[in-house]
């Protein structure tokens, strides 16, 4: 067991009033991926925005790198600078007047060192050329690479990933998962994804989180998602729906 | 020299007329720049309801007797704190919420003034602005404006520009985007109380949404954009209020119609730059 990265303790989340995520706890090891699965409204998203303190929690606590999240998502800055967050809906509105290359360097390089920082960050995530297109002309698949660009710009430990496949087609998914692959081996990141793509988690994870409201079951995917245990989860008769994948990484 | 341009020379070198060119530089890059990041904010419907509600401030500025830039400033920062204090705790939408707060603010103005005719007598400059009118005061403050504007967004360039692509990605980095929304609400609604005087109370918002808006259509990258809205911002007032002065035309409408102008350029640019190559180059990856 290694060094652990997150301890999230009875966290307990309300929205208009209403209780979300409710007496939630877990830990996550250094590089491991770890994906958080349940039914829409389960409080995915939710869970990943409490514990990176975006939205404010009404119970427990929340370790991340050591330190504790303060009651108003404080972080020190050292500890924050090493935790990525990939947004549920990133797409920008409208044309947004932001070329890559300015976005990425937003990831937060030294000025002086951003041009090396970005290039390198871009090559990374396979998005030469790019360096010059308006965020608003890229496709579903670019900006979400580019994304990818804004967070290892510098380096990280911890990446948080919300349905970071959605909007996605099966191609696309597929790519932008082997370099999320490749990317947590270079870097060694830990990773947290919140997941519909149940396929992708039995090939890729080591751990998966299973949430409706409470964490229902946790463990190996091979152990936590069985047609009993999926049941439990997501209702009586359910078919887990299977992505067909072009290419399988190890 | 043409029969026009000799009476138009004249009129540049008489002070009010040298104030008012000042005056359409400072709140034309003023509103530009501001609305650079109100529009890709979409809170350029809130400097619409600063302006409409502006009219009250300069009601309780007569009624009390007081110079209104003085009653206008404190009045529109207090009223910006407010409504983006209800904005952000009120289930109703922010357009709603804006526009029920900005016709009563401005019902209510007009009914004060209606019943003070004496104080109302100049309704028509404060809903269209009087720039002829602006004083050495009112370019002082504006000017100070433009220095804290310009120091302000350059301190705060990386949260602005986060906030702008992703809220919740701003907030990941550590950026107190509530923090970030007042300062700047607070800015463009000193922004607003300033031009008042010289753009009018209905004109105010295409100040701030137009220039940015032509920008938005032509800039290739955030730093270029910005400066893309504060210059043609400057230059719309500058050109309108010549074309006013030449032509005998009410200053803040000239203005506007010039700045409209120019956005149907920048759409017609546009959409001969979309027809592109560059709209249609492909996605250049390893895999792709």
């Amino acid at each position: 067991m290694g060094e652990t990265i997150l301890e999230v303790s009875h966290l307990s989340v309300c929205r208009g009033g209403q209780p979300v995520v409710e007496d939630v706890s877990f830990a996550l090891s250094a590089e491991t991926d770890t994906a958080l699965v349940g039914p829409n409204g389960a409080g995915k998203s939710t869970l990943v925005q409490a514990l990176l303190g975006l939205i404010p929690r009404q119970g427990g606590s929340v370790r991340l790198l050591g330190q504790e999240l303060g009651p108003r998502g404080q972080l020190p800055v050292a500890v924050r600078d090493q935790i990525a967050y990939l947004p549920q809906l990133f797409a920008p509105t409208g044309p947004l007047p932001l070329t890559v290359a300015e976005f990425v360097a937003l990831g937060g390089v030294p000025w002086r060192q951003r041009r090396q920082a970005v290039a390198r960050a871009l090559a990374l995530c396979g998005c030469q050329g790019l360096e010059r297109r308006l965020l608003s002309e890229l496709s579903a698949g670019q900006l979400k690479r580019v994304l990818l660009a804004f967070c290892v710009v510098r380096p990280r430990r911890v990446l948080v990933l919300d349905e970071a496949q959605a909007g996605l087609d099966a191609q696309a998914a597929e790519q932008f998962h082997n370099l999320l692959f490749d990317l947590r081996r270079s870097q060694g990141w830990t990773i947290l994804q919140v997941s519909h793509d149940l396929d992708m988690v039995r090939r890729s994870c080591d751990r998966v989180l299973c949430l409706n409201r409470r964490l229902r079951c946790q463990g190996a995917p091979a152990q936590a998602l069985t047609p009993p245990q999926l049941e439990r989860l997501y209702g009586k008769g359910f078919v887990p729906y299977a992505h067909h994948h072009h290419s399988v990484q190890p | 020299m043409s029969a026009q341009s000799a009476p138009l020379l004249l009129l540049l070198g008489l002070p009010f007329m040298q104030r008012a060119l000042l005056a359409g530089l400072l709140s034309g890059a003023l509103g530009g720049l501001l609305g650079s990041v109100a529009v890709l904010r979409q809170l350029s419907f809130f400097s619409d309801a600063l302006g409409h509600s502006a009219l009250l401030g300069i009601t309780l500025g007569v009624l009390l007797g007081l110079d209104p830039t003085l009653v206008l400033v404190p009045f529109a920062v207090l009223f910006a704190l407010l409504v983006n204090a209800l904005v952000q705790r009120s289930r109703l939408s922010a357009d709603a919420l804006l526009n029920i707060i900005y016709s009563s603010s401005l019902a209510i103005a007009v009914l004060v003034l209606s019943r003070f005719p004496r104080a109302g007598g100049g309704l028509q400059q404060l809903l269209f602005g009087d720039i002829l009118g602006v004083s050495w005061l009112d370019l002082g403050l504006m000017a100070a404006m433009l220095v804290v504007t310009v120091f302000g967004l350059v301190l705060n360039r990386r949260a602005q520009i986060l906030l702008c692509v992703d809220e919740p990605l701003a907030r990941s980095r550590g950026i107190a985007a509530d923090r970030q929304r007042l300062l700047f609400v607070v800015a463009l609604a000193v922004v607003v109380a300033l031009s008042i005087k010289a753009v009018g109370v209905l004109l105010i918002s295409a100040f701030v949404v137009i220039p940015a808006s032509a920008a938005r259509l032509l800039a290739r990258s955030f730093s270029g954009y910005q400066l893309l809205a504060s210059g043609l911002g400057a230059l719309g007032a500058v050109l309108g209020l010549l074309a006013s002065a030449a032509f005998n035309l009410p200053s803040g409408p000239s203005v506007v119609l010039v700045q409209l102008l120019g956005f149907l350029l920048a759409v017609l640019v546009s959409a001969c730059g979309r027809s592109g190559p560059a709209a249609t180059a492909g996605w250049p990856g390893r895999d792709g």
